[in-house]
């Protein structure tokens, strides 16, 4: 061959290869990984029935299940009536990738086979998993919509996302009689947990929820004490008050066992500020709506004030690091089991990383998650402050879910396929627990045991596969909630905590009586206020906070009174103000008669 | 008298450019392929510009959002965190330019004054290694450092008896701002280097002789020689850097945010992100990232024109 000829062959492979490579850069990603997926997508049939259900969405849901019942759909109710799809259905699944080392690649692993081989090709779906950032789910929903790419179902646990999409044409409505023919346990699990309520967003339904088994009274995050630093400073239980709570703190300081016990770490910038054992009690259902958020905190509210002044109180005493705010969470994590700080909280499992880390740097200290001391007190307003042992309830149901506005009604029919399919015991215990023998065991009780170092090929996503069943149930549910806690507390430790978070789970159904576990208002119309100042009132609430906390408690009130005008201004008071009128209009859900005040 | 070229007609014309083209079309695929690049990735975007006078809205797409004309520039130009932005970004250029662009240049003048050229080779490479430290890491090695209580300069500093209390360095906004410019001169310093020892390694080594035989020492050689000879570059990198004053950098600013330093920390880039991407408001991301861009054009062209009437070469 002409050394010319070898030279112009050359130069067009390598243009050829660089203009492919432009091209792949600048194409979108297929829809779908196989060969049937990908043939869908592109037939015009497929994107005009995408258009029909953005232009009509409600319309295209019902008719769909009324019109196509041979495919996919229920000429009799629930499973039985399911028949394959004539042509392959793409179904888009959300899964949080929380970045998390050690846990097998969200979007494919042994699991999202198995959907796949046990669902999927049943119905001739193609279940595609999507992977959404945990720390950035409205970002990242909001560029995967941008792209016209949405998963079929949109799922978070702040309803106030969910309001957001559905304000901003991300959802479709639905109707819940095809729904519930398609779905009907998932549907029965909605009646049994009274969510129907919840489905609505301003006057339209738009959303379908996950149940929360004992959503109020569960003790599922728990905080471990140094029960060895109290037992040498005289305590034979964790402080049951501000007061000893205090004592115990400066005894542990001036006894040189921690220099500051109460460590800390920064505020992010993403709310979650819990005011709610600071709270007047019982509540005032106005302000309850108005206020009691945990999402946009509340500076200027009384128990908001409260919370931030003791804090200051620790600060100044010295209790808290004093360079807390330089503290990320992962070091403030490691400070506890490195003996600088005298609690920390963690949610609680089998093999918990917080547990292993600490036992291996602290092999004799003892922790203690609950003492069974001043059972009575427990239960009883704070004699020093006044304030009831009040704490947050989670919402009545866990995971939101809505509909994709850019979905077809095949797709919203795999979707409801799916939910119905996942809920099923049978599924649901294989996704939650693995393969007997390998990921897990059953114990002397009969409970199964996880095999918390399993590594071979059947290994489990993050906390036992929960962000792929999470779209059914929030917890794994053994029966009571005794049996939960047996089957989910810390296992292979020095110490059992069993009976200890029994302990607090006693404690709480006295509490749930009681009325002190208290959830969030929740609308039923948007609040647009919230979504357009939520943002910045978080920012800026996390640099008032450390400001109020790290000032002189003399210049405290003046302080507040400054940044509370401030806070308000930029957009509070907006939101403050469409709530309370959303509240008089009868649009929020309201308090039990156990927590109301006159 | 000088001959008129003859006139080609319209056939010649065609056959000389076929003729050309088939000599040179191999060429002209190559070039055609950076040229693609360039339209896509610089200008194939520039559509979307238009989200900044709508209310965008991902899920509505480009036509299902709302006009609202420059009611996102109004707002943004209104807002009080988008002054304390734009302050705070213009202060810290200014500030970096004055502290991190003679940085290079210096230490480029003294590296090249090294003899032994493996201990040259040595400091060379030691001088580039922070450029290739991601910023998380320079932000956790700098915190555990510069910590007032635990901070082991602060640490050891306590225990020569030289401070009393710790030194704020990444804990309070002045020492923050001071410690921040520092540790970026430090980061880039080095990587900094580089085109200014290639542009001295141009220089024509007959000069420094002729200049020894005149009898000029080290200084006189640097300052008559080495410098004149590199002025072309500093000018060009002055007037790029001219288009980075209202730029700020994102990572390094995140790395060492902190409540205490957020009146200094807070710039344009955390700005953009807080604001407009996190709070999903892409209108005003890009209303913001374009009057960035725009400013810094203004900028270049200024400083071109400017280097220009000073009897330098400029960009364009």
């Amino acid at each position: 061959m002409k050394k010319r000829t070898v030279q112009k062959f050359l130069t067009l492979a390598l243009s050829a290869v660089m203009a492919l490579g432009v091209m792949t850069g600048c194409g979108s990603e297929p829809a779908g990984s196989t060969p049937e997926s990908q043939g869908q997508e592109s037939t015009p049939g497929s994107q005009e029935s995408s258009r029909e259900s953005e232009s009509a969405p409600q319309e295209s849901a019902s008719q769909g299940s009324e019109s196509t019942a041979p495919e996919g759909g229920s000429a009799a109710a629930g499973m039985e009536g399911w028949t394959a799809f004539a042509d392959n259905v793409t179904l888009k699944i959300p899964v949080y990738d929380r970045g998390q080392a050690g846990i097998p690649d969200v979007k494919e692993n042994y699991w999202t086979k198995w959907v796949q081989e046990n669902f999927g090709d049943q119905y001739n779906i193609t279940v595609q998993y999507i992977p959404i950032g945990r720390g950035n789910v409205m970002q990242d929903y909001a560029l995967l919509s941008s792209s016209q790419n949405l998963p079929t179902i949109l799922m978070e646990y702040d309803y106030d996302k969910l309001a957001t999409w559905s304000e901003e044409g991300y959802l479709q409505t639905y109707d819940i009689d095809a729904f519930q023919e398609v779905a009907p346990t998932y549907y029965d699990a909605m009646v049994r947990n009274n969510q129907l309520v919840y489905t609505e967003m301003n006057n339209e339904r738009y959303f379908v929820l996950a149940e929360r088994p004992y959503y109020n009274t569960t003790p599922n995050f728990v905080t471990f004490y140094r029960m060895d630093w109290l037992r040498q400073v005289g305590y034979d239980h964790i402080p049951l008050n501000r007061e000893e709570y205090l004592d115990a703190m400066q005894k542990i300081m001036d006894a040189g066992i921690c220099e500051h016990p109460g460590g800390g770490a920064m505020f992010e910038a993403k709310g979650g500020e819990q005011t709610y054992d600071t709270r007047d009690f019982p509540l005032n259902e106005e302000e309850w709506a108005m206020y009691g958020d945990f999402n946009i905190p509340s500076l200027s509210w009384e128990a908001n004030k409260r919370l931030l002044k003791r804090a200051n109180e620790d600060y100044n005493l010295g209790i808290t690091n004093p360079e807390y705010y330089t503290i990320d969470p992962a070091t403030a994590e490691a400070n506890f089991y490195a003996g600088k700080t005298y609690a920390y909280g963690a949610y609680m499992a089998p093999s918990m990383p917080l547990l292993d880390n600490f036992y291996s740097q602290n092999p004799d200290a003892e922790l203690a998650v609950y003492t069974f001391v001043g059972e009575e007190q427990k239960t009883q307003a704070d004699p020093g402050t006044g304030y009831y042992p009040l704490y947050r309830a989670d919402n009545p149901f866990g995971m939101t879910i809505g509909f994709s506005s850019f979905a077809s009604e095949d797709e919203i029919k795999a979707a409801w396929m799916y939910l119905e399919w996942m809920i099923q015991p049978e599924n649901l215990h294989t996704i939650q627990w693995g393969v007997e023998g390998e990921t897990y065991n059953y114990d002397e009780d009969g409970f199964e045991v996880a095999v918390s170092d399993y590594e071979g090929e059947y290994k489990m996503g993050f906390n036992g596969n929960k962000d792929y069943w999470c779209v059914a149930i929030e917890a794994r549910n053994a029966g009571d909630m005794y049996d939960n806690i047996r089957m989910n507390s810390p296992k292979g430790y020095p110490q059992d905590f069993t009976d200890q978070i029994i302990g607090i789970y006693d404690l709480n159904v006295k509490k749930a009586e009681l009325g002190y576990p208290i959830s969030d208002a929740l609308f039923a119309v948007s609040i647009p206020s919230v979504d357009e100042y939520r943002g910045d009132l978080q920012m800026k609430y996390a640099e008032y906070k450390d400001a109020l906390i790290m000032c002189k408690p003399e210049e405290f009130d003046a302080l507040y009174e400054q940044y509370s005008q401030e806070y308000l201004n930029m957009g509070y008071q907006s939101i403050l103000d469409e709530r309370k009128a959303a509240y008089e209009d009868g649009k929020t859900t309201k308090l039990p008669d156990n927590q109301k005040a006159n | 008298m000088e001959k008129k070229p003859k006139k080609m007609s319209l056939a010649d014309r065609q056959k000389l450019f076929f003729k050309n083209f088939r000599h040179t079309w191999q060429l002209l695929v190559l070039v055609s392929i950076p040229l693609i690049l360039v339209f896509i990735l610089n200008y194939a975007a520039y559509p979307g510009l238009r989200m900044v006078f709508m209310d965008y809205k991902p899920a509505k797409g480009y036509d299902g959002s709302e006009w609202v004309g420059w009611e996102t520039f109004a707002k943004v130009f209104k807002d009080a965190d988008f002054h304390r932005a734009l302050r705070n970004s213009i202060v810290f250029n200014v500030l970096g330019l004055l502290v991190s662009f003679p940085a290079p240049i210096i230490l480029a003048l003294i590296l090249n004054e090294l003899r032994y050229p493996r201990f040259k080779k040595v400091t060379q490479t030691v001088l580039y290694l922070p450029h290739f430290l991601s910023w998380p890491i320079i932000g956790s090695v700098a915190y555990t450092l510069f910590r007032p209580s635990t901070g082991l300069v602060n640490v050891v500093l306590r225990n020569m008896g030289l401070i009393e209390q710790g030194i704020p360095f990444l804990t309070e906004k002045y020492h923050w701002a001071v410690t921040y410019l520092l540790i970026g001169v430090w980061a880039g310093m080095g990587w900094g280097t580089i085109i200014y020892l290639a542009a001295i390694t141009s220089i024509n080594g007959e000069l420094y002789e002729a200049a020894m035989i005149d009898g000029a020492g080290r200084w006189k050689r640097m300052w008559h020689i080495t410098i004149p000879g590199i002025k072309g570059t500093i000018v060009t990198l002055l007037i790029m850097n001219m288009g980075r004053l209202m730029g700020s950098n994102f990572e390094a600013l995140k790395v060492f945010d902190n409540s205490q330093v957020r009146e200094f920390q807070y710039q344009l880039a955390i700005y953009i992100y807080q604001k407009g991407l996190s709070g999903n408001r892409f209108s005003m991301s890009t209303a913001v990232g374009l009057f960035q861009s725009l400013v810094g054009l203004i900028l270049v062209l200024l400083a071109d024109w400017v280097a220009k009437r000073l009897g330098e070469e400029g960009l364009f």
